[in-house]
């Protein structure tokens, strides 16, 4: 197209002419071809009889680097295994991997989402771990650990490594507004009310004192425990009452209100990585995170920060933290190999030496002598994040439950109501009782 | 669009024997089936899967056991869901708020273009160029930060003293500001707007103009009409495009339609549904009803056409 032009002979629109056109309207239309990306092709074996596995999972680059070490030395040892990874961001990998067994493609050894284990299991997708008792060792693992995993005496994974919930503080903020650190062992939630307004109130609001996700069903989870309650019971059903969530709501409204955390609408999808978190910007004093994550989220805060207990747990009816893990390792019914599979998932679960090399990225090893073992090694954040769980593993925690199926859709109906309550657009009372019928409903359906 | 296409080989060329004839079409036919290969091939990839939706619609498939039949109950289970009139109700003001917006904004700006302005193609590769990323990842991102809490739209409006607006995260705001991101991305409807305004011979005006007629006359009484094709090929595009919205409600909130479910565009929950809660069935079936929708919204725009667009000079 040129500014130059035939001389119009009168005016041309007609079919043929807007035919043509549309080839222009095609080419602006990016669409969705440019977010594939990631695995494919299947887990068979390439060369004649050694045995390739397919294991799949979900992180970044620096997981990579740790878990290739690891893989290295299994396969140093056993030279007639090639271990073929793929890996990518959480979101994509669901989808991918739930094609892949769609596709009868499913991978050998996969990480699972606590919140979908069900799904796959319950239909038959995943290999039970009892089954292979000879292959793999997992009397190693503390009850808490094994219990993540068990659905009906089966075991269906074992945790890639074990985490837990927990309040981090800034203290150069504590300090600069004169405020003091309350004792995460016996702090109640008004304690963190307090801390937080006064840490809003002596910086203007420039630093808010707290601000956790509602949203997120870890969090509520401890919350939901300390109230004597299980989110999901033994049963699978949902066992949180309608007055529960609604203290949860009103909890985080309350100090919304009074300033001590952010207003409405302060949040925004910033992304999940510890730079680019609002306590590293310094707009936030405390907020809750996943253990594993405590070494990122202090180097990104410089090395100010402080782990605590999850408030209240002195004073509730019962403790409310658990031992969860970042994700399990999980074992393809359909896998071709399952004795290689299950060797590869012991080796990862109980040899110091994988340990050694994956670290803490996926949180504390599953085993407690491993942990134990490569304590001494760590990392001084990542020791700290280290004896906090060893530290819950050790006491008496109430037994927690599996996801129930349809239990993954939870999260997105908590997602809206949270919305909906933080912005008044719905009262506390009414979001809890929706989130009840909603939830009910999902599990059941 | 040159002239050498009214000239027909054959009414050049010399009467040849028949024979001769037929291998010449032959060959050229050829030619012809060569080029549509790659069509045909990519079609495979797509026809398939398009029958295989069809068959899950009536199905119960989750992904990991065979699909079991179950009739139309896809079908009635979608007029219970709650979330999904919600995802139609959001479709729906996205569309019937930025569609009209965004034509009448590439209309305004290839009306500008058109006034023989220096340095044409220079503008029109501007303001094409929003249409090409709009839909893309980066430029979503980018529109985060522009509409962050902290960002340039809202220090513009503190200049003004009005309060700082969470656009992103305020379910009353989120889709206000696609559907601003929509019609920031006129630039396709522009190019061929500008392509069919230097169609208009400029004689027409010229006559109007000595029989005293308004601008405003002028442009409701030629251009208008003799555009009418146009705006009736852009909006058709533009209706079918925007009815399957995805990319800018996935990127804005991570993949949720939030907050609150306010940018659940209808694909946006058709995926989740599919890919998150492992009901391909229902999905299908979504995907079906969506495909009706369409037909029935650009089958009103076809039969309305004959009232408004002026095919003949």
């Amino acid at each position: 197209m040129t500014t130059e032009r035939p001389p119009a002979s009168g005016s041309e629109f007609n079919r043929r002419n807007l035919i043509k056109l549309s080839g222009l309207g095609l080419a602006a239309v990016p669409g969705l071809a440019a977010c594939g990306r990631g695995f494919g092709g299947g887990g068979d074996d390439e060369s004649g009889d050694g045995v390739t596995l397919n294991m799949v999972w979900w992180g970044d680059a620096k997981r990579a680097e740790k878990t290739q070490a690891a893989l290295d030395i299994f396969t140093e040892a056993n030279p007639d295994i090639t271990i073929k990874v793929e890996y990518q961001d959480s979101g994509p990998y669901q989808d991918k991997l739930a094609t892949r067994f769609a596709a009868n493609d499913a991978p050998d050894l996969m990480a699972m989402r606590m919140d979908s284990l069900r799904e796959y299991a319950d239909r038959g997708a995943l290999l039970d771990l009892n089954e292979y008792g000879d292959d793999i060792d997992l009397s190693g693992l503390s009850e808490n650990a094994a219990n993540l995993a068990e659905v009906d005496g089966s075991v269906f994974g074992v945790p890639a490594g074990l985490n837990a919930v927990g309040f981090v503080i800034r203290k150069d903020f504590a300090e600069q507004y004169g405020v003091a650190v309350p004792d995460g062992n016996t702090w109640s939630w008004d304690d963190l009310a307090a801390f937080a307004q006064a840490i809003s109130d002596a910086s203007g609001q420039e630093v808010y004192g707290t601000g956790y996700d509602v949203q997120t069903l870890q969090n509520l989870v401890v919350w939901v425990r300390q109230q004597g309650e299980d989110l999901f019971t033994e049963d699978g059903k949902l066992g949180v009452s309608a007055a529960t969530m609604q203290a949860w709501f009103e909890l985080a409204d309350g100090m919304r209100q009074s300033g001590a955390y952010p207003p409405a609408g302060f949040f925004e999808e910033i992304g999940g990585s510890p730079d680019q978190s609002y306590i590293a910007q310094g707009k936030l004093a405390s907020q809750i995170i996943p253990t594993n994550n405590f070494l990122g989220y202090n180097e990104a805060c410089g090395g100010n920060l402080v782990l605590l207990r999850i408030p209240g747990e002195a004073q509730a009816v019962r403790r409310g933290q658990s031992v969860d893990c970042p994700h399990l390792w999980s074992v393809a019914a359909a896998s071709k190999h399952p004795k290689e599979a299950v060797k590869l998932l012991d080796f990862l679960t109980n040899d110091p030496e994988a340990s050694l090399a994956t670290g803490t990225t996926r949180g504390v090893p599953a085993s407690t002598a491993v942990a134990e073992e490569i304590k001494d090694s760590l990392e001084p954040d990542d020791l700290v994040a280290t004896e906090y769980l060893m530290g819950l593993q050790g006491e008496d925690l109430p037994r927690s439950y599996t996801y129930p199926p349809g239990g993954s859709a939870i999260a997105d109906f908590l997602d809206v109501i949270a919305v909906e309550v933080e912005f008044g657009r719905q009262s506390a009372a009414d979001g809890a009782a929706q989130f009840i019928s909603e939830a009910t409903a999902a599990i059941e359906g | 669009m040159s002239t050498e296409s009214a000239v027909m080989p054959g009414a050049v060329d010399p009467p040849a024997p028949q024979a001769n004839d037929r291998r010449r079409r032959v060959r050229k036919d050829r030619a012809g089936y060569l080029f549509l290969l790659p069509w045909f091939i990519g079609m495979l990839f797509t026809v398939v899967p398009f029958f295989a939706s069809l068959y899950l619609a009536f199905t119960d498939y989750n992904l990991l056991n065979a699909p079991k039949w179950i009739g139309l109950e896809n079908f009635a289970d979608m007029f219970r869901d709650p979330v999904l009139l919600k995802s139609l109700q959001v479709t729906f003001v996205y569309t019937f708020v930025s569609v009209p917006l965004s034509l009448a904004a590439a209309l305004g700006v290839a009306m500008i273009l058109n006034r023989g302005i220096r340095g044409l193609p220079w503008y029109r590769a501007v303001f094409y160029l929003p249409s090409l990323l709009g839909a893309s990842v980066a430029v979503v991102l980018l529109w985060r930060y522009v509409f962050g809490f902290d960002g340039i739209v809202n220090a513009f409006l503190g200049w003004f003293g009005v309060d700082a607006i969470s656009w992103t995260s305020d379910p009353d705001y989120a889709l206000t500001t696609l559907i601003i991101l929509h019609i920031w991305t006129f630039g396709s409807p522009m190019v061929i707007f500008l392509a069919g305004l230097r169609q208009i011979p400029t004689m027409y005006y010229e006559a109007a103009a000595v029989d005293g007629a308004s601008k405003w006359r002028r442009f409701r009484s030629i251009t208008l009409p003799l555009l009418s094709p146009i705006i009736f090929f852009n909006l058709i595009q533009s209706l079918i495009a925007s009815f399957q919205t995805f990319t800018q409600g996935f990127v804005m909130n991570n993949g949720g339609g939030g907050p609150a479910n306010s940018t659940l565009f209808y694909n946006l929950y058709l995926y989740q549904q599919g890919f998150g809660q492992f009901n391909m069935g229902y999905a299908s079936a979504m995907a079906w009803t969506l495909l009706v929708i369409i037909a029935v919204f650009t089958a009103i725009t076809f039969l309305s056409a004959k009232y408004w667009v002026n095919y003949d000079n």
